[in-house]
């Protein structure tokens, strides 16, 4: 943002996604047949990642301190956390490690935007990416309704801020090891992949009862705890320390300042060796 | 070796300016027997492969520049350093003023960059979608954006097939729609990788008739890389050859060939079988009382030829042609691949395919 007033970047970014929002619409509407297609398969899939959680919880009538809708509301937790995700970081910027390995960050560099700020917009697919939002604000809402919360404005910001907390951890993660990518293009493709699967695929578990060691690395080495679980417990008050709400988005703070760190160090690697193969596809669409 | 790069062009106006620039690969090796493999592992072979050894090169405003060499030459080097992808090991570079890297997001706005094996275009959209994307993203003013759209539009013939999908058109249509879309922000300096690789003949005439107009009535400045000698001839009157990271020629096409020797072919036809012996031409071959011979004209002239092919035999006609350039270079990357013949003086002389004695 050096030298350019914070006005003026937000602006940008908003006219960004208002073209991004604009072109994903158009996308959808040439073809809405497949789209409709594509829409319920992705959504069908995204219910079947938090499947095995839900049936758990039904058939034993929750999971230790989860009752039943409070799992239900985590769930659909993860599953916002995943729409918001697939909504503004589409076109591999999630798995920015395709972006690095196919060479595609050249693309990215003739632009005349910081780094950042167009990884921060050029994935905007708003309607194509949101085949997750329905579901999860479904089963936040009906759990909500179960478990007679009535949020007070604080509460809702606090579970904003948790959510898009949730979101740069596992965005930050992603990064984190898609950036080994520069150093290695090819073999480390798809790490980001991996990175994202293993987040997501752990995280509609509570992970109360497990050991300190399995607990700890489930909220360092791989921060999958803090996907859904530690922030549910913070807003459903299951932790009832104070400082819980706060604890996942000083952690997504953290985790974003590591993840930032090693990317630019891996750009500037780039910058020195450049792209050693180039494949064009993925990065649009 | 011709002149290089440093006195080919005045100071003035100079648009690109690279100095003493190098640039070093590391590349792994790798072993094929597992004993090596292993020994790999602990430490690895690596070889320094020196893609550009510190060239110099100033491009004024307004040229249009050929950049030229064989594969593994430097070309593709020099354009990423030139459009900030890629830093420098030593050296400076200055394009309009800016560090490419540094610079990075001013200096982008003022450069055009098309790259003939990648898209800029949006995949699944069309032409006009992509045209709106570049014109948010660069932030283009709509009275400029409309301006320049109505220009491209029209020398580009992009009415045809603007609201086509990108992946639906043609390689003569997408490129035209590349140049478009790189020409949006009405760029000072464009930079062309290869624009013309897997074009038919008229879509390769269509994109050179473009970039030739742009810059005459627009001033813009072009560095263009392609590996057909032909059409940089056609369009660019200034050539840069780079061989083994080094420059090895700067200058225009007509010194190009008379560094290289002035090649031209000749051809006559004699009452008899039997080819002429001329001192200064190579024989070639002859068939049906056509012989046809490979000369120097800076060293020696039609007229001295004929003279001596009339004092042998009686000429029935007589045809005289340039050597393509494309030869001419493909000669030149010949000699290069053989050391240590590696000047424009060793080309000088001809080929050994074109070598015969005409009483063998």
């Amino acid at each position: 943002m050096a030298g350019k007033p914070m006005g003026k970047t937000l602006r940008t970014i908003l006219r960004h996604w208002r073209l991004f929002a604009w072109m994903d619409l158009v996308w959808i509407t040439r073809q809405p047949g497949f789209f409709l297609t594509y829409f319920v398969s992705d959504m069908l899939l995204a219910l079947g990642t938090i499947a095995t959680t839900f049936l758990l919880a039904a058939r034993f009538e929750g999971i230790g301190p989860w009752s039943e809708p409070r799992v239900v509301f985590m769930l659909g937790y993860a599953l916002l956390v995943r729409a918001v995700q697939d909504m503004f970081f589409g076109f591999n910027v999630a798995i920015i490690s395709r972006r690095i390995g196919r060479g595609q960050l050249d693309h990215v560099l003739i632009q005349p935007h910081p780094v950042w700020l167009t990884l921060l917009t050029e994935g905007f697919v708003p309607f194509s990416g949101a085949m997750a939002l329905i579901p999860g604000a479904a089963l936040v809402l009906w759990a909500a309704r179960q478990l007679a919360l009535h949020p007070a404005a604080l509460w809702l910001g606090l579970a904003a801020i948790n959510l898009l907390a949730s979101c740069a951890i596992t965005l930050a993660f992603s990064f984190l090891w898609g950036s080994v990518a520069y150093w290695a293009p090819r073999a480390a493709e798809e790490i980001s992949s991996a990175a994202m699967s293993i987040m997501r695929e752990i995280s509609p578990f509570p992970l109360d009862g497990l050991g300190p060691i399995w607990l700890g690395g489930l909220l360092t080495a791989l921060p999958t705890g803090f996907v859904a679980w530690y922030p549910c417990r913070a807003l459903l008050g299951i932790d009832p320390a104070p400082y819980a709400p706060v604890v996942t988005p000083l952690a997504a703070v953290l985790l974003s300042g590591l993840a930032a760190i090693v990317f630019y160090r891996g750009l500037m690697h780039y910058g020195r060796v450049g792209s050693q193969r180039y494949l064009s596809f993925g990065h649009r669409r | 070796m011709d002149a290089l790069a440093p006195s080919a062009t005045c100071h003035s106006d100079i648009v690109v300016e690279l100095s003493n620039v190098w640039k070093v690969y590391r590349q792994v090796q790798r072993a094929g027997r597992l004993r090596d493999i292993i020994r790999g592992l602990i430490h690895p072979q690596v070889r320094r492969v020196e893609a550009l050894r510190g060239i110099s090169l100033r491009i004024r405003r307004g040229e249009i520049v050929a950049y030229a060499g064989p594969n593994g030459a430097g070309k593709s080097t020099t354009i990423k350093l030139l459009t900030g992808l890629l830093a420098p090991d030593a050296g400076r570079i200055r394009v309009l003023g800016m560090d490419p890297i540094r610079d990075r997001i001013p200096y982008v706005q003022r450069i055009g960059v098309v790259f003939g094996q990648r898209t800029e275009l949006w995949w699944d959209h069309s032409v006009a979608a992509s045209f709106e994307w570049k014109r948010v993203v660069w932030n283009i003013p709509s009275e400029r954006y409309h301006r320049t759209l109505g220009f491209l539009r029209e020398i580009l013939g992009l009415d045809d097939f603007y609201q086509t999908l990108a992946r639906e058109l043609s390689l003569g249509q997408r490129m035209r729609a590349e140049l478009g879309l790189a020409l949006l922000h009405e760029p000072e300096l464009l930079f062309l990788d290869e624009p013309t690789i897997g074009l038919d003949v008229l879509a390769k005439r269509q994109i050179l008739g473009f970039i030739q107009q742009l810059n005459r009535e627009r001033r813009v400045t072009v560095v263009v890389t392609s590996h057909d000698m032909d059409d940089l001839e056609r369009l660019a009157g200034r050539i840069v050859l780079i061989h083994r990271g080094s420059i090895a020629f700067d200058g225009d096409f007509a010194r190009l060939r008379r560094a290289l020797g002035d090649r031209r072919h000749l051809l006559i036809e004699t009452i008899t079988d039997h080819p002429p012996r001329l001192e200064g031409a190579v024989w070639l071959h002859s068939q049906n009382g056509r012989h046809e011979y490979v000369f120097d004209a800076a060293a020696v002239s039609i007229a001295a030829l004929l003279d001596q092919a009339a004092a042998q035999t009686r000429i029935l006609d007589v045809e005289t042609h340039r050597v393509p350039i494309d030869d001419v270079i493909a000669t030149l990357y010949q000699r290069w691949q053989t050391p240590p013949s590696q000047s424009i003086d060793a080309a000088r002389t001809v080929p050994e395919q074109e070598r015969a004695d005409p009483s063998a």
